[in-house]
């Protein structure tokens, strides 16, 4: 007898699948991996953290249909892996102070030998001091690379990241780890000689152009990330002056920049984050608290320290905190209640969540480091408010017609002839910044291509090599 | 497993290794046969030159040199091995002859053979200085040649990539060994005497600074991966001479304890067997956003043996080739050369990119629809777990 079934039906039956993870999940995997060990203290651990970090990165770019663009653009990675990989062989291999053992390393008792393994004289240059810097400079190159504060990498919160659903989420990850690894390794960068002057100078400019970009950028999205990366550089620069315990720096740099990646992350999935006037003014002042409670010690620093005034500092710092209080109050556009009783939203209930951590977060933080007894001077502490405050004032709108979009009606009370500026300083620093490190770039690769023609000989020419360094080797002694 | 024994078992496993992948070459009326099984067994003494190197001296590298050219030029279709095998002769014999000639200057000098006794006798000052100093230099020749060392790493990256897969691991671990310990052999004594211990040092650390930079910057630019597999070979004959550039005289890896040379070479033999072998099936254009590599596709697991090898010769932390690089370091560190562990910093970093780039390369990125390629033979995938086995080992026995 036929089988019951006809011929298309059979074919149609379900059939089992081979059971496969998510392709997703690896990269899942060693991204939460990787910021975990960043929170850690060690070097190794910091290194292996952003290996994973590049590892998932890498990952996921190999996913997508746009996969030879996305490889390419998160390749850069791997360089403050490898920052962090070389300042931790280094910190086995050196000895932390002069005359000292390495890092939890045995002595090498073999190979001591006393006449050259000596430390050197007290008031003599320290021989291995280039290498202590270097370990403390290649550390602080991985923080401010994937901060954002070097040229190389300066561009990327501009670009979405390689998954379809989390791209543009993805980026603001990065200067979150850059931020990690200044807080956790900071007692071995901080150590070095005028690194601190550099990272100094590296966050300001870094905060700069980074508040200028978000204030360039239409998009709500993309001016999250910009401004993820200009609190992470403010924070950056409080663990470098060390105004603030390093805990209560964490916290603050958690309430403003983790601020801004709750509110991206919930902005990604659709607008129910900013829905109705409560939860949008909740988020504006959420955004402007964290934020003025994270610049307040620093503007206190840096224009009052040592108790006179320093309009300089002041107004360096005081002018990006100015533009990302604007940008926290005026960019957020509310969006419009649809329906007329508004339906449970985990995103909804999410983002209320977020804000209200983001709102209480910076000043409890401020709080606990009264308590430990950070204390500010009169009036140096009411005048640092004064940028967040002039960032808050209530500006009188003009009135543009109806047919302009709300998007666009928030950016132009954002102000648009600022942005034109903004923008051609941006364009015109990392135009710069490219042509410098293509004219390296380029240097280097012609330094190094003689070294493809050692190997292209043939065996007549390698006796001539042998001969010609058998010569050199005969007259060397000769010459000493 | 005692410490003694791992020697031997790693051995064991990098002949092994060579005698799975010597299953796949294919057989040729002539040259195959009985004939076969012999240019296998003339593998041993080259393993065995490996595993225990410190018995080597300037004859018995000669031997294993001419060993090896006739090993290469037995086969006489084989273009590119013949090739190999002239280029060795040309080379490694012309530097052993030079080297010859320096031993005997230095012996007529001295008026003894034996090193430890020559330097006394030449702290007495009773010869030209131009006469042992050039004596001692170009005693040193062939050590540096034999160990692949910039800007003589030519011959590794041309015996990896122009011998068959099962002979190229251990003729170069075995060559390279053999030029160890002749720097060995020829140093014993030499801290006591002021002079050539100066003199050792200063060229020993000109030519490590030469061999650690050219060689990375060679590296870097190499296009096939054989050829990055050689000059990752290289580079390990570059760590033996900052090692002994840092305190001529003593043994290489000292802080490794005794035995560290045999333990550097047994590392090299079989981390060299598994990516000489990997680098056979790994895409020869390294572009990151082609397909995975036919056994990175069908054969995970054995791909991620391979890679190990791969990346312990490269000196990636969590391997043991790691250990070696880091004893260098702190042998450096401790002899206050800073421009030296700058050097062995750069060619590092350059290595480890280098092995893993090749690694992402080889991963390629997932095609789903596209059909799973042909098995790789399992007698290639066992050699892969041959030399990842006994790496691990390495590990295991710290």
């Amino acid at each position: 007898m036929a089988s019951a079934l006809p011929e298309p039906a059979r074919a149609e039956a379900p059939r089992r699948l081979p059971l496969r993870w998510p392709a997703e999940l690896p990269g899942l995997a060693a991204a939460a991996a990787g910021l975990a060990l960043l929170a850690v203290r060690g070097l190794v651990a910091a290194a292996l953290g952003v290996e994973l970090l590049a590892a998932a990165f890498w990952s996921w770019s190999r996913l997508g249909a746009d996969r030879s663009e996305q490889l390419a653009r998160w390749g850069w990675l791997r360089r403050p892996a490898m920052a962090l990989w070389l300042a931790s062989a280094l910190a086995l291999a050196v000895p932390t102070a002069p005359g000292g053992a390495p890092h939890g390393a045995r002595t090498p008792a073999a190979i001591v030998h006393p006449e050259i393994s000596a430390a050197a004289p007290l008031g003599q240059r320290d021989p291995l001091g280039p290498l202590r810097a270097l370990e403390a400079a290649a550390v602080l190159w991985a923080g401010l690379e994937l901060l954002g504060a070097l040229p190389l990498s300066r561009p990327f919160p501009d670009l979405t990241g390689p998954l379809a659903n989390a791209g543009p989420w993805l980026p603001a990850v990065l200067p979150a780890a850059g931020f990690l690894v200044l807080w956790r390794q900071a007692p071995i960068w901080l150590a070095a000689p005028w690194l601190r002057e550099v990272a100094e100078a590296l966050l300001l400019l870094a905060a700069l152009l980074a508040v200028l970009r978000a204030w360039t950028r239409r998009s709500w999205t993309a001016s999250l990330r910009w401004l993820a990366v200009f609190d992470s550089a403010l924070a950056g620069l409080l663990v470098t002056l060390e105004t603030v315990p390093p805990e209560i720096a964490f916290v603050l740099w958690f309430a403003a920049a983790g601020g801004r990646l709750i509110a991206l992350g919930v902005e990604i999935r659709g607008a129910s984050g900013r829905r109705g006037p409560r939860l949008a003014s909740l988020w504006r002042a959420a955004g402007w608290t964290a934020g003025a409670s994270l610049a307040w010690p620093l503007l206190v620093e840096a224009g009052f320290a040592g108790g006179r005034f320093r309009p300089l500092a002041f107004l360096l710092l005081g002018a990006p905190v100015l533009l990302a209080a604007r940008l926290s109050l005026r960019r957020l556009v509310e969006a419009p209640e649809r329906r007329a009783l508004s339906r449970p939203d985990p995103a909804r209930a999410l983002s209320l969540a977020g804000a209200l951590a983001t709102l209480a977060l910076g000043p409890i933080a401020l709080l606990f480091a009264w308590w430990s007894g950070y204390e500010a001077t009169f009036p140096g502490g009411a005048v640092a408010l004064l940028p967040a405050v002039l960032g808050a004032w209530p500006q009188r709108r003009r009135a543009p017609g109806p047919e302009v979009p709300a998007l666009v009606r928030a950016s132009l009370a954002a102000g648009a002839p600022a942005r034109e500026l903004a923008l051609a300083i941006w364009h015109f620093v990392i135009v710069l910044e490219r042509r410098v490190a293509g004219a390296l770039g380029r240097t280097l690769r012609a330094l190094s291509t003689p070294a493809r023609d050692l190997h292209t000989g043939d065996a007549q020419e390698y006796l001539l090599l042998l001969v010609g360094i058998a010569m050199l080797t005969l007259l060397l002694p000769l010459l000493r | 497993m005692s410490a003694a024994t791992v020697p031997l078992f790693a051995l064991a496993l990098a002949l092994g290794a060579a005698l799975l992948l010597r299953l796949l070459d294919g057989r040729r009326p002539g040259v195959d046969g009985l004939f076969s099984a012999l240019a296998w067994l003339a593998l041993v003494p080259l393993a065995a030159l490996a595993a225990w190197p410190q018995q080597a001296t300037l004859t018995q590298a000669g031997l294993a040199v001419a060993l090896v050219v006739a090993l290469l030029a037995r086969d006489r279709e084989d273009l590119a091995q013949s090739e190999v095998a002239l280029k060795l002769a040309w080379t490694l014999g012309g530097a052993l002859a030079l080297s010859w000639a320096g031993e005997s200057l230095l012996a007529t000098a001295a008026g003894s053979a034996v090193a430890r006794e020559q330097w006394p006798a030449l702290a007495l000052q009773l010869d030209p200085y131009a006469l042992w100093t050039s004596a001692l230099a170009l005693s040193l020749l062939a050590a540096v040649v034999l160990l692949g060392a910039a800007p003589f790493h030519f011959w590794l990256a041309d015996v990896v990539q122009g011998a068959r897969a099962w002979q190229a691991p251990l003729v170069a671990a075995g060559l390279q060994a053999a030029g160890a310990a002749l720097l060995v052999r020829r140093l014993d004594g030499i801290a006591d005497f002021d002079a050539g211990r100066s003199l050792a040092r200063a060229v020993l650390g000109l030519a490590a600074l030469l061999a650690l930079v050219a060689g990375a910057a060679t590296l870097a630019t190499q296009r096939r991966p054989e050829r990055r597999v050689g000059t990752l070979a290289s580079l390990q004959g570059a760590l033996v001479l900052a090692s002994l550039a840092a305190f001529p005289g003593a043994p290489p890896f000292a802080d490794e304890g005794a035995g560290a040379l045999s333990g550097w070479a047994v590392h090299l033999a079989l981390a060299l067997s598994g990516a000489a072998a990997l680098a056979r099936f790994v895409p020869v254009d390294n572009r990151p956003a082609q397909g995975a590599a036919g056994l990175f596709r069908r054969h995970r697991l054995s791909a991620i043996a391979g890679a190990y090898a791969l990346l312990s010769l490269a000196g990636v932390p969590g391997t043991p080739g790691a250990r070696w690089w880091l004893a260098v370091a702190r042998a450096l560190v401790a002899a206050h050369r800073s421009g030296l562990v700058l050097a062995l910093a750069f060619a590092w970093l350059v290595a480890f990119t280098v092995a893993v780039r090749e690694i992402r390369s080889a991963f390629g990125s997932p095609e789903p629809a596209a059909p799973l390629p042909h098995a790789t033979p399992l007698a290639a995938r066992g050699a892969l777990w041959c030399a990842a086995a006994g790496l691990l080992a390495l590990i295991w026995r710290g």
